[in-house]
């Protein structure tokens, strides 16, 4: 197991290296910062200068080892937005996102378990159509406009809940809850497809014919059996709303987050801010990877871990 | 109809939540949102709206503008005296001093200018002061500014310098905790989120009435707007035309910003003047003001220049809508089929696709055919500045903070501008001249006969003048500026 954990940090070494290195050359094919930090009036001088300033206009080779001197201090160089280490910028914003990746997906998660279970029990039955309705409905609506939605609801018709911001808990409800709807849609119906296929397997009749009631059946085996692709498809949520799915929820809430400065840093072309959030992001959806496969292990011990 | 359970709990909920319910907010407190957030503090770094909303209130400047645009004394006690053609010298107001303590004198403008000019500064607002030089002292209240060549534009540049304090500005904390010599001082910055300003109590001018504001940070049309409507906010800015029969209260003023086509005077169908007539009289400008921007833009007349700009040529007409005339002259110079290319960008201006497909559409309908390449920012701005392969016609939207015909002169009328797509080395001449012009009247001639020509050979496709709308809540009072400048002292709210 160590050694596998250990391995497992080394490749994730490799990929956040792999992926911070395509940006950086990604970056620099189709951003060209003095033109879109500065004002449409600004001079060709102007922008020389600007790009002196922040070495744009060293030949590729040079910026790039100066890219990976930097890298190996963790040292990004100066976003050109914010005019600070563009680290410190991630710094302040990284939280900011887990937390409502968290509320969001545990939301999810608490959600989906029971809902999918109890719509397995009975399939077809009415407890079923209904979380299958509500599934459907829930993986169709756009964030976007589910976002406006429970703005225009809870927050400018009924005036309970703050429309946008970050600061109490009050602010969480919203977008915690825009995150999770999706997220516990696609969720539940797996976990009412796993569930019904485990409990038409041979060895819950075999369970039952022994004495063993139903419930013991469907939490002692069959659920437990419908982990697997659950940890997997959550996870998969997981790394989803970090690499991204967290920009739209973000923006309609106006939450200082990672994905909404991620979207300022390309806008503005901030090569600097950029390449940082996208090698904090890696490295956690690293982490979260080698989470995940040692959680397949516990759960199920016949999984080799390779 | 809402039972006493539902309307028990919806209570409760409240009040767990303690969350100030509309109009319990005081009555000197205001919250505005901005679309942009906030980079920095430091005012002579960057060039956006988010750090200028919020700077605007902090920092001044030598000289100011009233709400409709006039040029006044700021911090200077005068307008301004030409010792000779590059040297301009400015009286200060006495009595000062900025909010940690240093004195407003001419050591503070000193610093001030020659900080934004370094190089290795790398201001982003020096598109502004291009031609200054440095700056020298001459007694304590008595500061001379020196230009490269002369340049009557130089009192209208120092209502854009922000005066910054001597000593403290080269103080890496500078950035995050400002200290200026406005009405207002920072009390609390929430990276992200909110910067929160209160009442600056030594302030030397009129004291301003509300005395804490909110800016938070709110890039969402729509957010913005529901903020509005569940009363968190009271002054939203960027309102959207279809939004504004939503809000308790809105207002409207002419800004700074003109949406134009640069035509080629060289490609192969727009270098026939005819062609390019015909592109103007094409468009029905006055529909495309009341469809696109429910009547909150106005039709140019003629010309790019701001119509509150100095330079603005007041005897040019708007160029008339005459759909069968322009299929004529198109037939007359054989141009019928032929293919435009149309140069454009989405999403950074207000409807910017919609008005230039808008604008392609009435082409096509006098009989030319349009190929319209949308680019993302980075390539249009590629296009947009390629100084070799001029496009067709290159859709922008030009900003004239300064006021002046300068601006727009040099941007797309001036051949060899920054986006100019003409090769009339005679009006470049002129437009030359008019810079160094420190005449007033004589510039001011220049400046006609600059945008006379222009129009009379079609250069451009001058669009719409647009207009700045904000929302308000229904408390606050305040007449918005031509110069989209948010100045908190000049409003007030009613209880």
């Amino acid at each position: 197991m160590g050694k596998f954990i250990l391995r497992r940090i080394f490749q994730g070494f490799l990929v956040v290296l792999g992926v911070t290195l395509v940006v950086f050359v990604a970056t620099r094919l189709v951003g060209d910062p003095a033109k879109v930090m500065l004002p449409l009036s600004a001079t060709d001088q102007q922008r020389a200068a600007f790009e002196q300033k922040f070495g744009l206009d060293k030949p590729l080779a040079e910026q790039f080892v100066t890219f990976v001197e930097g890298l190996a201090t963790l040292d990004f160089g100066e976003s050109m937005w914010q005019r600070r280490p563009a680290l410190d910028v991630v710094a302040g914003r990284l939280p900011k996102t887990l937390q409502l990746i968290a509320v969001g997906l545990g939301l999810a998660l608490v959600l989906a378990l029971p809902l999918g279970a109890l719509a397995a029990i009975r399939p077809g039955g009415f407890a079923d159509r209904l979380t299958v309705f509500g599934g459907l409905f829930g993986l169709s609506l756009p964030q976007f406009w589910l976002g406006l939605l429970l703005i225009m609801v809870f927050a400018v018709t009924f005036r309970l809940l703050p429309t946008s911001g970050y600061g109490s808990w009050a602010h969480f409800i919203l977008p915690a809850v825009t995150l999770a709807i999706p997220a516990t849609a696609r969720l539940m119906m797996l976990v009412r497809s796993s569930v019904i296929d485990e409990l038409n397997q041979q060895y819950v009749r075999t369970a039952r014919a022994k004495g063993l009631s139903f419930r013991q059946v469907l939490f002692g085996h069959a659920l437990r059996n419908a982990m697997v692709p659950f940890i997997t498809l959550a996870g998969w949520e997981l790394i989803s709303a970090l690499a991204g799915y967290t920009v739209v929820v973000e923006t309609v809430f106006a939450w200082p987050g990672l994905g909404l400065t991620a979207m300022q840093a390309i806008k503005h072309s901030d090569l600097f801010l950029l390449q940082a959030i996208v090698f904090t992001v890696a490295i956690c959806i690293v982490v979260v990877n080698i989470v995940l496969d040692v959680a397949y292990k516990l759960i199920d011990p016949r999984i080799k871990l390779a | 109809m809402m039972t006493i359970k539902t309307l028990l709990s919806r209570v409760a909920l409240v009040a767990i939540m303690a969350w100030p319910a509309a109009g319990v907010v005081q009555a000197s407190e205001i919250t505005v949102a901005v679309g942009s957030e906030a980079s920095t503090l430091d005012p002579q770094k960057r060039d956006d709206g988010g750090e200028r909303a919020i700077n605007d209130n902090i920092y001044e400047t030598l000289m100011a503008r009233s709400a409709s645009g006039e040029l006044v004394p700021g911090l200077a006690a005068a307008a301004p005296t030409q010792v000779d053609a590059t040297t301009w010298e400015f009286k200060l107001r006495p009595d000062i001093k900025f909010t940690n303590g240093e004195p407003f004198n001419s050591d503070a403008v000193v610093v001030s200018v020659t900080r934004i000019i370094d190089p290795a500064f790398a201001s982003e607002q020096m598109s502004y002061f291009g031609t200054i030089t440095g700056a020298e002292k001459v007694d304590d209240l008595t500061v001379r500014i020196k230009t490269s060549g002369p340049d009557p534009i130089l009192p209208s540049r120092m209502y854009w310098m922000k005066m910054v304090p001597a000593k403290y500005s080269s103080d890496p904390k500078f950035i995050s905790e400002p200290a200026g010599t406005g009405p207002y001082k920072l009390a609390a910055w929430t990276r992200g989120q909110e910067v929160v300003l209160e009442k600056n109590p030594d302030y030397w001018g009129d004291a301003p009435s509300i005395d804490t504001v909110h800016f938070r940070f709110i890039g969402e049309s729509g957010t913005r707007m529901a903020g509005l409507m569940a009363g968190e906010l009271d002054v939203i800015t960027n309102l959207l035309p279809e939004f504004v029969a939503g809000v308790p209260k809105s207002a409207a003023v002419q800004g700074v910003e003109t949406s134009v086509i640069i035509l080629s005077t060289e490609n192969d169908v727009t270098k026939d003047e005819r062609v390019r007539k015909a592109m103007n009289i094409a468009i029905d400008r006055k529909a495309l003001a009341d469809s696109l921007f429910g009547g909150y833009a106005i039709p140019t007349k003629g010309q790019l220049v701001n119509p509150r700009a100095f330079g603005f040529n007041e005897t040019l007409e708007a160029y008339p809508y005459d759909p069968e005339q322009a299929k004529a002259l198109i037939k007359e110079a054989g141009a019928e089929g032929k293919t435009v290319v149309l140069v454009g960008e989405a999403g950074r201006w207000l409807k910017d696709r919609e008005l230039i497909e808008a604008v392609g559409s009435y082409w096509e309908t006098a009989g030319l055919k349009v190929d319209y390449r949308i680019e993302e920012f980075g390539e249009y701005l590629n296009q947009l500045f390629d100084k070799n392969h001029r496009p067709d016609g290159v859709f922008v939207v030009n900003s004239n903070e300064l006021l002046d015909a300068d601006r727009e002169t040099s941007f797309a009328y001036q051949a060899g501008g920054t986006a100019t797509s003409n090769k009339d080395e005679e009006m470049a001449e002129w437009v030359k001249q008019a810079r160094v012009e420190t005449d007033v009247a004589k510039r001011k001639a220049l400046y006609a006969q600059i945008t006379k020509k222009a129009n009379e050979h079609y250069y451009l496709v001058p669009l719409l003048n647009m207009q700045d709308i904000y929302g308000f809540s229904q408390r606050l009072e305040w007449a918005p500026r031509v110069d989209a400048k948010l100045l908190v002292k000049e409003m007030k709210v009613t209880e």
